[in-house]
């Protein structure tokens, strides 16, 4: 009875998500947009060749610049939430400094400031690292207290217990409390990524031809304004996709142990 | 780090965070050479140096400069970019950065020279230096085919009036306009607001119709006309507002990178190249009066 339900209840989801794609799509197809434009343009917005310089362009820059800032990210995440979560006050203080001022500031305030004020004490950095830079530190503060949300609501018994069991520190915290606090990071660690693939594109002021970028230059000079930005957010769009369905991946991975518990 | 995130198939997963860790390194170190390529030094012996000159320009600004059906960049101030680099023997590279980034000067050696059609006011004299006017195209008002008001400029006051981010047709229509070596030109309207944005996009609105997002546009005749082109809603209207010549910028304080600038130029209008790109582009040559 209650995989019946199931079933019902995710066939009608399929059915209504495909009715709401079809309405959209409908929509799209009553604007008399110019495919041929788009077909045109589209290989260059996905970035399946290379810009003139070499490098990559479009969606394929976009992820790459998502990708390489995550990894960043994930490290001064991870260094923040322990200071966060330290007994020491010079490393809490560090750590609590630098997420607020990172998460009290714009994203955009922030890759200005690197890209061009920095400039005026002498630091010049190119347009791909200040724009790494700026999405890892911004994201990097967020990302921390993910992490440490997640490991402070892992209830302190099951340290304790570990600890009673004779177990290590190390064991306890990288079998015990890690695959714990994972299961509540997961979810939110997640729209992180999805929003951070979207806040890539704010590095295209500074002149890097990733998706908006090129979206956005191809629109302003031929005034294909609904063809361009409809391509580009489907393209965001399908990528955002991509991401929600590896996270959910993941998020059933690591609740496995408490899916369990529910069935008793 | 990455050990403790995962509770089974440790020796995979410790296998895994070496060789994240070992790239992540990788990166780390390729970024930091990045960061300290760009060092401050004399632009010439910069160029001289590496055999490359970096020009920057606005990628939304036809026909002067727009990413082409090609994906390349293309144009007016392109083609005198690549003339530039051939006459002076090295290799090109272009730069797309936006344009506020590119006026407030203090480049730092991220940039060499701007072919970008910036108007030499006094404001920007003083973070830039302007060492050849390359080309001049007078300032036109443009308006909406429909719009009943607007003759002249005098009939701009109280309206909105679409410019250049950062152009110099936003100080015209503050009254701060100083072209050097020229006398202010003649502004007969007050209280005009003005709506700074990117030109490409100040036409498009326009067109919407008169008075819907802007009332009229000031713009050069050269991007007016190609704008009028593409969308026959918008008329060019009055006479010419004033001449307004077109410089080549570089990073302040470096002479010796000037005059080869100046000589470059120099050789690029005496045979006839700048004539030839104005030609191609324009229909026109727009490079004659400019010295």
């Amino acid at each position: 009875m209650a995989t019946d339900g199931k079933r019902y209840f995710r066939q009608q989801v399929w059915v209504t998500w495909i009715f709401l794609a079809a309405l959209l799509a409908c929509g799209c197809w009553e604007l008399h947009l110019d495919f041929a434009y788009v077909a045109q343009k589209l290989p260059f917005l996905l970035g399946v060749r290379r810009a003139p310089d070499g490098f990559l362009q479009g969606a394929a820059l976009t992820l790459f610049v998502t990708a390489v800032a995550c990894v960043f990210a994930l490290g001064v995440a991870l260094v923040t939430a322990m200071g966060r979560l330290s007994r020491n006050p010079i490393a809490f203080a560090f750590a609590t400094f630098y997420a607020s001022l990172f998460r009290g500031t714009p994203l955009l305030v922030q890759v200005l400031i690197i890209y061009l004020a920095l400039p005026q004490l002498g630091i010049v950095l190119g347009a791909l690292t200040s724009g790494l830079l700026a999405l890892s530190l911004n994201y990097g503060a967020y990302l921390a207290e993910t992490i440490r949300s997640g490991v402070m609501a892992v209830p302190a018994v099951q340290r304790e217990a570990a600890l009673a069991l004779g177990l290590s520190p190390w064991v306890t915290t990288s079998r015990v409390v890690a695959p714990q606090a994972l299961r509540l990071i997961i979810p939110p660690a997640g729209a992180l990524v999805v929003s951070m693939l979207k806040d890539s594109s704010l590095v295209s002021i500074m002149g890097l031809w990733e998706l908006n970028f090129l979206a956005q230059s191809y629109a302003r000079t031929s005034f294909h304004y609904m063809e361009m930005l409809l391509a580009a957010a489907l393209i965001y769009w399908v990528l955002s996709i991509v991401f929600e369905i590896v996270q959910a991946r993941l998020e059933r991975r690591f609740g496995r142990g408490v899916a369990l518990l529910a069935k008793g | 780090m990455c050990g403790e995130t995962l509770h089974c198939d440790e020796i995979f997963v410790t296998d895994m965070s070496n060789n994240v860790g070992m790239r992540a390194v990788h990166l780390m170190l390729l970024l930091v050479c990045c960061c300290t390529s760009a060092q401050a030094g004399a632009t010439l012996d910069r160029v001289t140096r590496k055999g490359v000159v970096t020009d920057v320009l606005i990628d939304t600004y036809p026909p002067f400069a727009f990413i082409d059906a090609d994906n390349q960049l293309a144009g007016f101030d392109v083609d005198v970019a690549r003339a530039f680099a051939a006459k002076l023997g090295v290799k090109l590279v272009l730069d797309t950065p936006s344009w506020d980034t590119i006026v407030t000067g203090h480049w730092q050696g991220r940039w060499d020279i701007c072919i970008c059609s910036m108007t030499p006011t006094d404001e920007r004299a003083r973070v830039l230096d302007f060492p050849v006017q390359y080309y001049s195209s007078p300032a036109v008002l443009v308006v909406h085919r429909d719009e009943p008001h607007i003759k002249t400029i005098a009939d701009i006051s109280g309206k909105r009036v679409g410019v250049g981010l950062g152009s110099s047709y936003e100080n015209y229509l503050n009254h701060s306009l100083v072209i050097r070596g020229a006398p202010p030109p003649p502004a007969p309207f007050q209280d005009v607001i003005a709506i700074p944005g990117d030109e490409t996009v100040n036409f498009r609105n326009l067109a919407l119709g008169p008075g819907v997002r802007l009332d009229a546009i000031i713009a050069s005749l050269s991007t007016a006309k190609a704008a009028t082109a593409a969308m026959p809603a918008l008329k060019v209207v009055g006479p010419i507002l004033f001449a307004e010549s077109n410089a080549v910028a570089t990073e302040k304080g470096d002479p010796e990178w000037n005059a080869t600038v100046v000589r470059i130029f120099a050789a690029l209008r005496a045979d006839g190249t700048l004539a030839k790109i104005s030609q191609h582009w324009l229909g026109l040559d727009v490079t004659a009066d400019g010295h």
